[in-house]
This record gives structure tokens, C-alpha cells and sequence, in this order.
């Protein structure tokens, strides 16, 4: 899906798939429980770069996420799909990893 | 086919005006010994000449997406005309197995790729299975000289099949597929005399993205032509967080989708199998999961074909990111043999 566009409700990102599944079921007992790891950990890694910009991300229900900033504007986000572009609408720019200041950062973080 | 879960596999075949394409199809489709039956789309104001019974043409009409970029476009004739192969298959009118998808000359692959991938009906009954692009031994030096959408079809291709290898010399052809390579380091080479290939080109080797193709030595610096197409590739020695890799490819994509010509990986994510990455400029193809590694390609590793944007910025990205994606990147010099 291209992140520029509209956001496809049917749609599963390619960051959500990584085996070849049946599209769109509901994922219940273990394979539930591995998912909701899986979505705390992208929402802990997102903020690890979301921060530098001052900016949070929350999962909300499992389902979607909340993208916040300093100043309380906040976005429902459905999938990384559309949190860059989201995140673009929030802070007037897209965030680039060939970002020098980005770069540099990401470079000299410890731990 | 289960080859395919159950979707019917695309085959795309583009190149430029008259560096053969319709040729090889019309050959491909008079061999009644191969397995799989074709239905073709070919556009409306094509060549003549190619004859088959279930070949659609089609007049290319293109959707432009709200805010979106050139390569998520969708060619709305292809969706109908996809839609009704679709529908006289299921009624058993006209069955098929593969469609092969002959583009204009002129033509840029990830629209097409785009519209199968995102339509929400076509997505789940289609899958894009090779992209092949077709450049003349004798004429490709000239092509690549003056047509500019022959950087975005090489590219994208998986395969390149360099034709009418019989009117060029040895030295043509050498200089030419060094020039391919500088463009598409791990594209296969298949060399066509007369239109003549098996046609079991149009399946692609899954398992495969092709970097046992790449061969530094056969890389040209004296280029092709076009001096911002620059590849590079990069190795994992351990295996690499793929939450974090898919944040920072999404990144990099939305910021720069339309220079990042082409991305493919065979990563290593801490599985059995690694994970078969294959992107086009903002289309990322469904990642897919092996249960082992392949056997000539057992790296952890990744390709990146960029036009635009310096290979030292995006290596400078990746390697300040290590830590983040929980691995640790070298850049991949040349294969051992």
C-alpha cells in the first residue's frame, strides 16, 4: 500500500505480515496475546524516534493507535501505512531516516 | 495453481519500443507444449501481429490518487480488463493460468504492480509473479542513452532478456548487460536470438532474489548513462528486529519512496527461513516467510537500487540505526565465489 494514499481499511500492511496468511481473521487465544506483544513492541520502538520530535504514540484497543503531540493534537493512526503521513501532518515534515540531525542522534544514542 | 495459493500469477513484460517484446511473447505463446495457458493483455495501440485466443486489448487510463505519487497510480483499464479475465475464468468461459501484461514502451511497471497490489478484489485473486524487461543487444547503448523510462523497467525487472543477439557483436553485448548490472545488480540475464526463449521465463524463482547474480567485477562505472542510479547492498551478521527494520523502511519510504527505485532482501529475523523482502519505489510486495534458507543464497542481506539519493547518506542511515534494528550491518562488498 503506498503511504502517500488513502488509508485501505482492508488492508494489511506489510509490517503486520510476516507469514503468508488468510486475510483479515481475528486472531484469538495465543496467537492474540503474541499480537498485542508484537504491537507494544512497535509502539515502544516508534516512540524511541517519535520522541526526537516530540511526539508519542499509544496503542488504543488493540486495534488502532493514538499519535500525540506536545501540544495535545492528537491522530487516530490504523497502521504504520499512514503514521508517517500522519506524523508528517503533525509536525509540518516527513521524518527521514537520511535526516542528518536524525542520523546523527540515532548514531550517538547509548544503551 | 497451489503454486500460488490459489491466486493467478501476473507476469509483466516491458522494454522498450521495439527491443523485441512482442516478438517473444508471440513465440512464447506458439509453443503448445508449455504448461500453462496465457491470457495477455496487450495495449490497444501495440504492434500487431500478436494472435491468441484470449488476448485483451486494452487503452491505457490511469487514476490519479488523491496526494499520491506517480507510481501509485492506478491503470483503471487493467482493473476491468483484469476483472473480466477474473470472471470468465470463474464461468469457465475462458480459462487461464497466467496472465502475462505487455506494457508500452513508454510504460513504468510500478503502476501496474500498484493496482494488482491494492485493489482489494485483484490483491486477493492475483499475485505479481515476474517482471521481466527486454532490451535490444544492438540498440539498447542508444536506448539507454535517450529513453529515460528504461532506468524505472530495469529497475523493476527481475529478469532482463537482452534480444537480437544474433545482429550484435560480443563487445555489444558484454557492454550493454555491464550497464544492466550497473542499473539492477541481481536481475537474472537470459540472451534471446530470434524472439527465441523457453517459456518458462515468465516464472520467477521465489526463492531467490537474485544475489548470486551479482557479480562486482561485471558492474560497469562507466555507467549507463544515468549518473544518480546507484545500488548497494548491505549483509546482517546477526539476525535483525523486523518491528524495527519495518519502522525504518516505512520511514525512509514515505520520505523517499519515489528514489528508493527498488529494495530486495533475504532476511535473516531470527526464524527457521528468512523473510523474502521485494519493494518498488512506495510498493512493498507481501513479505513472504520461507521455512529454509535457499541454498546458494544463505546471507542475511539486502539491496537497495536508488536514484537520487547518495549511497554513503543511506549507509550512514543504516549503520546509525544498528542499534536500533538489534543488528549488525557491513556493506556487502563483493559474493565469494
Amino acid at each position: 500500500m503506498c503511504v502517500l494514499c488513502s488509508d485501505f481499511i482492508t488492508q494489511v500492511h506489510w509490517t503486520d505480515r510476516k507469514k503468508e496468511s488468510a486475510n483479515g481473521e481475528v486472531v484469538i487465544g495465543e496467537g492474540q496475546r503474541e499480537r498485542q506483544r508484537s504491537r507494544l513492541k512497535r509502539v515502544q520502538l516508534c516512540n524511541e524516534i517519535l520522541a526526537l520530535y516530540r511526539l508519542k504514540i499509544r496503542d488504543w484497543n488493540g486495534s488502532k493507535f493514538i499519535l500525540e503531540d506536545a501540544k495535545g493534537n492528537s491522530r487516530i493512526v490504523h497502521d504504520l501505512g499512514v503514521l508517517w503521513h500522519d506524523v508528517q501532518e503533525l509536525i509540518g515534515k516527513a521524518i527521514n531516516p537520511l535526516d542528518e540531525y536524525l542520523i546523527s542522534t540515532m548514531k550517538n544514542k547509548k544503551g | 495453481m497451489n503454486a500460488y495459493n490459489g491466486k493467478k500469477p501476473v507476469t509483466i513484460i516491458t522494454g522498450c519500443l521495439g527491443s523485441g517484446k512482442t516478438t517473444i511473447i508471440q513465440k512464447m505463446l506458439s509453443n503448445k507444449d508449455y504448461i500453462e495457458d496465457f491470457a495477455v493483455i496487450v495495449n490497444e495501440f501495440g504492434q500487431v501481429g500478436l494472435d491468441h485466443h484470449l488476448i485483451k486489448r486494452v487503452e491505457e487510463r490511469t487514476v490519479l490518487l488523491n496526494g499520491g505519487c506517480i507510481c501509485c497510480n492506478s491503470r483503471e483499464d487493467l482493473e476491468e480488463e483484469l476483472k473480466t479475465l477474473l470472471y470468465a475464468d470463474e464461468s469457465g468461459k475462458e480459462t487461464f493460468d497466467r496472465v502475462i501484461i505487455e506494457t508500452t514502451g513508454l510504460a513504468d511497471p510500478a503502476p501496474i504492480l500498484f493496482t494488482i497490489m491494492s485493489n482489494p478484489l485483484l490483491q486477493n485473486r492475483y499475485v505479481i509473479d515476474c517482471v521481466i524487461t527486454t532490451i535490444d543487444a544492438k540498440n539498447g547503448k542508444i536506448h539507454l542513452k535517450n529513453n529515460p523510462e528504461i532506468y524505472k523497467q530495469l529497475s523493476v525487472a527481475d529478469r532482463v532478456i537482452v534480444t537480437k543477439t544474433d545482429i550484435a557483436s560480443e563487445k555489444e553485448i558484454s557492454e550493454l548487460v555491464a550497464n544492466v548490472r550497473g542499473i539492477n545488480p541481481t536481475c537474472e540475464i537470459i540472451y534471446a536470438k530470434n524472439g527465441d526463449v523457453d517459456p518458462s521465463v515468465v516464472k520467477l524463482n521465489k526463492s531467490s532474489i537474485g544475489i548470486s547474480n551479482f557479480n562486482i567485477n561485471e558492474i560497469s562505472n562507466r555507467n549507463h548513462y544515468s549518473n544518480d542510479i546507484h545500488s548497494i547492498s548491505f549483509t546482517f551478521s546477526k539476525p535483525l528486529n523486523w518491528v524495527a527494520f519495518g519502522l525504518w523502511l516505512s520511514m525512509l519510504l514515505h520520505a523517499e519512496g519515489e528514489s528508493v527505485l527498488r529494495v530486495k532482501g533475504l532476511l535473516d529475523v531470527g526464524e527457521e527461513g528468512p523473510i523474502v523482502l521485494n519493494g518498488v519505489q512506495h510498493i512493498i510486495h507481501p513479505p513472504q516467510h520461507l521455512d529454509t534458507w535457499p541454498k546458494e543464497e544463505d546471507v542475511s542481506h539486502i539491496i537497495f537500487i536508488l536514484r537520487g539519493i547518495s549511497t554513503e547518506t543511506l549507509s550512514e542511515s543504516l549503520f546509525a540505526f544498528q542499534k536500533f534494528l538489534d543488528t549488525e550491518i557491513s556493506v556487502l562488498e563483493h559474493l565469494k565465489v
